[in-house]
């Protein structure tokens, strides 16, 4: 139950009620949501009821010839994690079970739960429900991709993509000391900023030369993955990789938009990765 | 993994029984008026890809080569269509600024100087909108229209290279027009 009030209006209670110097001895940790919650049966009743509305994009492949929709659900913010993964969770449970969507580890590591969230590309995990109750929120499934069910987008193409680039560690030459093979701290740093990305193709879906081209374009996702592969001082296959990419469509589609920077909910820059890979290329 | 394979192979069949019907649907246009505008909405929805009737060339349904397991195709290395390309293009672009500012820094009006300028900004602007092409007019899709539109430019590029040549030869050239633009008293 703690679960659903705002770590303010705890804190608040907290405070307010006489404490008991015992604490309880089984520490209790209750869902995301309860089973028993009234939503939205008596929202005037309590007086400090924040009805929030969140518009979400639904369309069910049982009934391709039904056009796609924009469905209003309406949830107290009081009762509801701070965040968009916590609503989407609490309208499934409570309001309607046949709302689809990906999620898995709801801290942002997983990459399961990315969406377009009011305009922006972003991991619902991530992203905090604004308090203004007066404004709609707006929730699409990335934006240009081809939508299984509702908030589901299908990155078979995605995936077969990054197959492509070969995302292992390729060496024919055995480590020096027959044990692993090492890198001194300057050549791992180059690695910072790369191996962080989850592939959650918030970046590539943002991308506009992507969404014209996508068919053999890789997009900024990728081609981080790429740069990861072509900076590991360890790899030997680089002459290879850069061979991959030197054609008019794999990596020179990029026109250096940014809009995948500004959109990484991981704070990474494909942008300049991308750019780098230009640059090891050029001359 | 059979019911992700079995899923666009759905919408697939949804989205071609319609535009056969419709295909069919037209040679009864007459007979048919109504019925032909019920498929074609139906073509538009099942394709599903266009929620405004404005929409201009929608995307066709899914299209995915070889199985899911299978790596994307990788096109055929041609460093002069990539990274060769990339730098020329750059190289150019670059060229072009020390080109603009020289004969107004310099205050004499060289006409080789202004010919290296024309003929770089003609490279550069066919370089630019080659590149609009390649984007926009996808060759999976329309390789028809891609091939005409590379004629076209190339047609635009060389009737403005003969048009400068003979502004440059002829007339004052491209930097003591811009000048007396500047100039001009209205």
């Amino acid at each position: 139950m703690a679960a659903l009030r705002s770590t303010s209006s705890r804190l608040l209670a907290a405070a307010a009620s006489p404490r008991s110097t015992i604490l309880p001895s089984v520490f209790v940790r209750s869902m995301a949501s309860v089973g028993n919650a009234t939503v939205e049966a008596n929202p005037k009743s309590s007086t400090d009821s924040r009805m929030k509305s969140f518009q979400i994009y639904r369309w069910n492949p049982d009934t391709p010839s039904e056009k796609p929709r924009m469905q209003t659900y309406t949830l107290d913010l009081n009762k509801t994690g701070p965040m968009v993964l916590d609503a989407l969770v609490r309208i499934k449970n409570e309001l309607d079970p046949t709302l689809t969507f990906r999620r898995s580890c709801r801290e942002g590591i997983c990459g399961s739960c990315a969406m377009n969230i009011n305009g922006t590309n972003t991991l619902a995990c991530l992203c905090r429900i604004p308090t203004d109750t007066s404004a709609e929120m707006k929730i699409y499934p990335l934006p240009h991709t081809y939508v299984v069910k509702d908030l589901v987008p299908d990155l078979t193409h995605f995936y077969k993509q990054y197959k492509s680039i070969k995302p292992y560690l390729q060496r024919d030459t055995p480590a020096p000391d027959g044990k692993e093979y090492r890198q001194s701290k300057a050549e791992r740093r180059r690695l910072d900023g790369l191996y962080e990305c989850i592939l959650c193709a918030c970046c590539s879906t943002s991308c506009p030369s992507y969404w014209w081209n996508a068919e053999e374009y890789l997009g900024p996702a990728i081609l981080l993955q790429s740069y990861r592969w072509l900076a590991d001082s360890r790899d030997e296959r680089k002459a290879e990789r850069k061979a991959a990419l030197d054609n008019s469509m794999s990596l020179y589609r990029c026109h250096t938009i940014l809009n995948c920077t500004r959109t990484c909910p991981k704070g990474l820059n494909p942008g300049l990765a991308i750019a780098e890979i230009k640059k090891e290329m050029s001359f | 993994m059979a019911s992700s394979l079995a899923r666009p192979l759905l919408l697939r069949q949804t989205a071609l029984a319609a535009s056969t019907r419709r295909a069919a649907t037209a040679t009864f246009a007459r007979q048919q008026l109504i019925r032909s505008t019920i498929t074609k909405d139906t073509a538009r929805v099942a394709a599903f890809h266009a929620s405004s009737r404005r929409s201009l060339l929608p995307p066709g349904p899914q299209v995915i080569k070889g199985t899911v397991n299978d790596p994307a195709p990788i096109p055929e290395t041609s460093p002069s269509h990539g990274s060769y390309h990339w730098t020329f293009e750059r190289l150019i672009a670059a060229g072009i600024i020390p080109l603009t500012i020289a004969p107004f820094a310099g205050g004499s009006l060289n006409p080789g100087l202004d010919a290296i300028l024309c003929s770089l900004l003609l490279v550069h602007s066919h370089l630019g909108f080659q590149s609009v092409i390649i984007d926009y007019i996808p060759n999976s899709r329309y390789p028809k229209s891609r091939k005409a539109a590379h004629w076209l430019l190339n047609a635009a590029t060389a009737l403005v290279g003969v048009g400068l040549y003979e502004f440059e030869t002829n007339d004052v050239g491209l930097t003591e027009a811009v000048k007396r633009v500047w100039k001009a008293q209205a």
